[in-house]
């Protein structure tokens, strides 16, 4: 993964790559934030989004869980969107779905994984991205916007940054994408192409959560915000105070630097902020 | 040689007419099966003819009495030329009939011709141009050949030249009147006209005073049926034939909010759209207004292809359909009876539950309403939060009530608020015994319902119905004409039937009882804007404007008021698929205020309040009857005893 740093006449050669690529779409149960009504997660429906925006993609959908009324709605709202069917991993509540999806995963070989940045309910750690490209070896770019295309096996991926920023980086596939709010949004969902849709059960070895158990759950309080204190002089100033992203004032960009210089800045910074100890 | 030549004549044009109907029949058999009472339908036929289609068209006189003239004279003229020159039964009597007809047919092409002179936009020219000069072809060829067989003139009047020439005429006219009937001309009215009627999708709104005006339910059961329409061919086939019957009058586009708007929409182009569909081909001969900012001649389509294309043109643009305000203008106005809503409705349901494409903000309101049962999106356990110090008795606490009080959406409306507290004031005032159903009220599916999304429309229905279900209550009283008409008209199909009543009709009825009392009116002048849904839909004219009577307000109406009314804009989903045109439409009905100085312009309908208040620089305030009643109320004269608990709920709660 590199910052590509030319530009404009690779992004108009245009063309996407031959062969057809494999996407898969890793799609959650939603919860509506007013009724908690089950519904097809925001992130995850704009994940499928990106990735019907692809020509010559083939996507495929996959969700862990299990079969149930609401989670059924849930998934029927993703195949709504235009696809003929989505693979349910069959796991029990309170498996562990990250061996399970990552086994799918590595048998089926798709080139491109997308996935929401987070779930909208359960634990909602964000973390599965992560231990999925951990446990199968594939780079992961967070916060994607758009996927402008896939050649030769590199995809040329936006990244959305705070402030309506944008960074173009390369990625060789096979790789895993999350995105957030700043990808587009996902199209209408479609009762006919739903109720059409077919969900295909595909049992899968169960590895319960083990920590889960440990945990005490409690639904959330309202954490309180820090107030932002405008000091601003000019309208200019009060609309980026407005706009602003949460954003470190400090911090460094350290380049050309050899990996352990960079391994040993990052962990005096984990230090620092008390998250190592 | 006349003798020889007329029977060849007649039988050839008949022979050739029948065939253009087996052709024209098998146009409309692509269309999908309906149940249709086939005997009962052609037996009603005339009656739906004379009394019902002729009650539309003698809204006009002159054309009115134009028709009675040429159609009268046209079907016995045909009848008895076929008789006495066909079949040779020339005797005078007849003869002197057929004189009769042909003259008074020839008497009614005048006044066609007439009116053909300078056109209103309104009217398709192109092949209706030539109209009154076949009409007159026929009549006065078939007048002038009958002269020789009673007698006024002797046989053999005349040369040869004469005769052929004669001939000629009479070939022009049979062309148009027989040939053309069944094969595509101006005269296939009749024809497709009479069968429509006959087999009308909604036999049940013929008849004084009849209205039927619910859509139809789609079966969500049945998962092969076709959800809407995506081809000509997915109407069913007497919705194609319905088409045909167009005369092309233009009267629907005269009355269309959304084509003076100039908005893409033309609701005779449509129907016209749907006929050049049906026999497959492009628009370009259409020769009527064009549907606002589009040519004619760019889209095409066939029976089994698609009517709105995903990408591209097809035979109708998606925006076409999306101006529609479901106002019912045009249906109201067709003197073919044809139902330009349903088929509109029909397709929108496809391009909604199959493409997934309802524009600008359909698919949010959608998803909202199967998210939070409304179409803001707003907690659904904050129904009730405007009514926080009114007390007001919930139907889960009493359970039998006698009227239950059907708040809708305006709950999450702070200018419906006000509307909604007035109502419930002036319920209080008469004591009435009522109860809402509180926080177990649902969006009633209307909007989802008109956005095409039938799935979401049943879900909340049948939820409401079971709702519902558990009470007991005399009727229901709602302040919002769109919810009024789904539970009064449109539940009923999936099993829920009740008496729904308009808040106005209501306050009426209490005022008649003598429950009410009014100060007199202190205000301005007032006119009176009746919304579509409780008007055109339900024919309730009459309860609002004896409410204001009481008030001793003196209504100054519209040009266009009554079934005539024009649409504030609100209705169908419009403000939500919010197509762009040359100006609003509830701008141009604030105009129609201001022509009668009217310094109020009561209403009473959610909608209406909102998209006249809508309006800049408006002359008018806007109020609902609820708020202008409840502003006149007084006590009750103190010989009239009140002893009626205003709350009756405190004491009839139960654990």
């Amino acid at each position: 993964m590199r910052p590509d740093t030319h530009d404009t006449a690779a992004r108009n050669s245009g063309a996407q790559a031959s062969a057809a690529l494999e996407v898969a779409v890793l799609v959650s149960v939603g919860r509506h934030p007013v009724t908690g009504r089950a519904r097809r997660a925001d992130q995850d429906a704009r994940g499928v989004e990106l990735a019907l925006a692809l020509s010559e993609a083939r996507v495929t959908l996959l969700h862990a869980g299990s079969l149930d009324e609401e989670s059924e709605s849930a998934m029927r709202g993703y195949l709504g969107m235009g696809l003929p069917a989505l693979t349910l991993v069959e796991q029990p509540p309170g498996a562990d779905v990250v061996p399970a999806l990552a086994d799918t995963l590595s048998d089926a070989q798709p080139q491109l994984v997308i996935a929401g940045e987070r779930a909208e309910q359960g634990e909602g750690s964000g973390m599965l991205p992560y231990l999925l490209a951990e446990r199968l070896g594939w780079p992961l770019v967070s916060g994607l916007a758009a996927v402008e295309k896939v050649e030769n096996g590199v995809a040329t991926l936006l990244q959305a940054l705070p402030r309506g920023q944008r960074r173009r980086l390369q990625v060789r596939l096979p790789a895993i994408v999350s995105v957030d709010a700043a990808a587009a949004a996902a199209r209408q969902s479609a009762f006919g192409p739903a109720r059409r849709g077919e969900i295909e059960v595909q049992p899968a070895a169960v590895e319960w959560d083990e920590a889960q158990a440990e945990w005490s759950v409690a639904p959330a309080r309202k954490r309180p915000k820090r107030l932002k204190i405008v000091k601003a002089a000019s309208a200019r100033d009060r609309f980026k105070a407005a706009a602003a992203k949460a954003e470190g004032a400090g911090g460094q960009v350290l380049t050309d630097v050899t990996p352990e210089q960079g391994a040993e800045a990052i962990l005096k910074l984990l230090k620092e902020e008390g998250v190592l100890r | 040689m006349l003798d020889t030549l007329l029977p060849i004549l007649i039988f050839s044009a008949l022979a050739l007419a029948v065939i253009g109907a087996v052709r024209r029949v098998r146009l409309w058999r692509q269309g999908r099966p309906a149940k249709v009472a086939l005997l009962r339908g052609l037996a009603a036929m005339p009656r739906r003819y004379l009394v019902d289609l002729h009650h539309v068209v003698a809204r006009d006189k002159v054309m009115s009495n134009t028709h009675v003239a040429t159609a009268g004279g046209f079907v016995a003229a045909a009848v008895l030329m076929i008789l006495v020159h066909g079949l040779g039964f020339a005797n005078p009597v007849l003869g002197g009939l057929l004189l009769a007809a042909s003259a008074l047919m020839f008497v009614g092409s005048l006044f066609v011709a007439r009116r053909r002179r300078n056109p209103p936009a309104r009217l398709s020219k192109g092949p209706w141009m030539r109209l009154p000069k076949s009409l007159m072809a026929f009549s006065l060829s078939v007048f002038l050949i009958t002269l020789p067989t009673v007698g006024i003139l002797p046989d053999g009047t005349g040369s040869v030249i004469l005769a052929l020439a004669l001939s000629a005429v009479l070939v022009w006219g049979l062309g148009e009147m027989f040939f053309g009937m069944t094969w595509g001309g101006p005269m296939k009215h009749a024809f497709a006209g009479a069968l429509h009627l006959a087999f009308h999708r909604r036999p049940e709104r013929f008849g004084e005073g009849n209205r039927s005006t619910g859509l139809k339910a789609l079966n969500l059961e049945d998962t092969k049926a076709p959800l809407g329409v995506e081809t000509p061919s997915d109407f069913t086939w007497n919705q194609l034939l319905g088409f045909d019957a167009c005369v092309q009058c233009g009267r629907c586009e005269a009355v269309c909010p959304a084509f003076a708007a100039g908005q893409p929409l033309n609701p005779k182009k449509l129907i016209q759209d749907m006929v050049v569909g049906m026999a497959g081909g492009s628009d370009a001969a259409y020769a009527g207004s064009p549907y606002p900012g589009k040519p004619v001649g760019e889209h095409a389509g066939s029976p089994h292809g698609p009517i709105v294309a995903r990408e591209g043109k097809a035979l109708v643009d998606a925006e076409t359909l999306w101006s529609c305000t479901t106002c019912r203008a045009c249906v109201e106005e067709c003197p073919m009876m044809i139902e330009h809503v349903d088929a509109i409705v029909d397709m929108r349901r496809f391009l909604t539950l199959e493409h997934g494409n309802t524009p600008n903000k359909g698919a949010e309101v959608l998803d909202n309403l199967i998210a939070t049962d409304n179409p803001g999106g707003f907690d659904p356990g904050s129904r009730m939060h405007w009514a926080a110090d009114l007390n007001l008795p919930l139907m889960r606490d009493l359970g039998q009530v006698d009227v239950l009080l059907w708040l809708g959406d305006g709950v999450f409306d702070m200018r419906n608020q006000r509307t909604l507290r007035a109502l419930v004031k002036v319920l209080r005032a008469a004591g009435v015994d009522f109860a809402v159903l509180g926080n177990e009220e649902r969006d009633s599916g209307d909007v989802a319902r008109r956005l095409g999304d039938e799935a979401t429309f049943q879900s909340l229905a049948k939820r409401n119905i079971a709702t519902l279900s558990q009470y007991r209550f005399q009727r229901i009283v709602t302040c919002d004409p769109h919810s009024f008409h789904v539970l009064g008209n449109e539940y009923g199909e999936l099993g829920g039937h009740y008496a729904v009543s308009h808040h106005s009709t209501y306050i009426a009825e209490l005022y008649e009882a003598g429950r009410l009392h009014f100060a007199p009116w202190k205000g301005g002048s007032v006119t009176y804007h009746d919304p579509c849904y409780l008007g055109r839909y339900n024919g309730e004219y009459e309860a609002p404007r004896n409410v204001l009577k009481a008030l001793g307000i003196d209504v100054a109406e519209m040009q266009r008021s009554g079934f005539r009314s024009r649409c504030c804009g609100g209705g169908g989903g419009a403000p939500i698929t919010d197509i762009p045109g040359k100006q609003r439409i509830p701008d141009m009905r604030m105009n129609d205020v201001k022509e009668t100085g009217a310094e109020l312009v009561a209403v009473g309908c959610p909608q209406c309040t909102a998209m006249l208040e809508g309006v800049v620089d408006a002359t008018a305030e806007v109020r609902d009857i609820a708020e202008l009643v409840a502003d006149a109320l007084v006590e009750r004269p103190a010989s009239s005893g009140s002893t009626r608990a205003p709350q009756p709920a405190a004491e009839e709660v139960t654990p």
